[in-house]
């Protein structure tokens, strides 16, 4: 084997073992499993789905998060999955310091709450987050969006800027402080904190294992 | 054998396998959960995370796949590589030290594997340079 050959073969094998390790450790860390949170948040949030569902998916999520987006559809299909089984269970935690329009997207679905349309706000909000994250005043996007949906504009702009509002949306990021969360989205079932799963077929074994047997 | 580049060989290895899983882990779009530090995933999904939208954690694989790659033809005698290393190794400590910065004065989020591919690089840049003097 000429030395060439050798080093070849050597770098294609380091890259094998490197991208298989790699890849071992990525399985590993994203494998389902459930560990408690400091606090468990209690309170506040929006829900979706049947009161009496055995099941409840509460989320802690931040609009301008792009792990948060690419959970959206994630979220939708098990809802879709389990319409009966699965209650969901929102809270905001705009994480201020990295998305500088997380506070205004999370003020907007509580503002479209007073107008009982928070959970058609939240899909518009997450649906288009690369349109608003992208601008300087995304809080002229969120008033079009309010528009869609056929709100009051005007009371949908002063309920952005009403202490109640706001109120609601810090009252969360306590829950979320209190409960000593580092990253968005963080899910539990049933009052306990899951490992965040790798897409749809790992949320549902994880529920299907909370289902009344 | 060169010890010098057989420690670059090992340091660049460990480095492939780390930005192999940074980008595995941020392109499967999940949570990736600190262990020492905290913040992994905010770091990681900060747009400090991607340079033209391209992931930082590939620029950092194709750094250390080229510097493995030197130290490999060096050590198997197919050609004397490394020394051709210094500058991408500068380049990568400077961005290192960069990314570090941000980590601490702009995110106030540290990402342990972010943390120690700098450790690595640092280290592969420091070797290369001891590697160039030798040489001068």
């Amino acid at each position: 084997m000429s030395k060439v050959t050798k080093t070849l073969v050597i770098i294609v094998v380091a890259i094998a073992v490197a991208g298989g390790a790699g890849l071992f450790l990525a399985t590993r860390s994203s494998t389902p499993a459930t560990s408690e949170a400091a606090v468990v948040p209690t309170g506040g949030g929006h829900f979706l789905g049947p009161e009496n569902a055995p099941v409840t998916l509460m989320e802690f999520g931040d609009y301008q998060c792009p792990s948060c987006g690419a959970y959206f559809p994630v979220v939708n299909e098990v809802m879709k999955r389990y319409p009966t089984q699965v209650r969901l269970e929102f809270h905001h935690y705009p994480l201020v310091n990295l998305h500088p329009s997380a506070m205004a997207a999370a003020l907007a679905a509580e503002a479209a709450a007073d107008q009982n349309k928070f959970w058609e706000m939240h899909d518009l909000i997450f649906e288009n987050q690369a349109t608003w994250s992208k601008l300087q005043n995304a809080e002229a996007e969120f008033v079009t969006y309010a528009g869609r949906l056929g709100l009051d504009i005007n009371k949908f702009m002063q309920s952005m800027r009403s202490p109640d509002v706001q109120q609601r949306v810090l009252a969360d990021v306590t829950r979320a402080r209190d409960a000593k969360l580092n990253a968005v989205p963080t899910f539990f079932i049933n009052g306990k904190q899951i490992v965040t799963p790798n897409g749809v077929d790992e949320f549902s074994s994880i529920i299907q294992s909370n289902l009344p047997k | 054998m060169n010890k010098r580049v057989l420690a670059i060989a090992l340091l660049a290895f460990l480095g492939m396998i780390d930005t192999f899983y940074i980008t595995i882990m941020t392109r499967q779009h999940v949570t990736v959960q600190c262990h020492v530090t905290e913040g992994c995933n905010d770091v990681l999904t900060s747009k400090y995370s991607k340079l033209a939208g391209i992931p930082i954690s590939l620029f950092g694989l194709a750094f250390y796949l080229a510097a493995f790659s030197c130290a490999v033809a060096e050590l198997t005698g197919a050609a004397k590589l490394t020394r051709l290393l210094f500058w991408p190794a500068l380049g990568a400590f400077l961005v290192s030290v960069s990314l570090t910065s941000i980590q601490a004065f702009v995110l106030e989020k540290y990402c342990e594997y972010c943390l120690a591919s700098a450790l690595l690089s640092t280290s592969i840049f420091a070797l290369c340079s001891f590697t160039r003097g030798d040489q001068a």
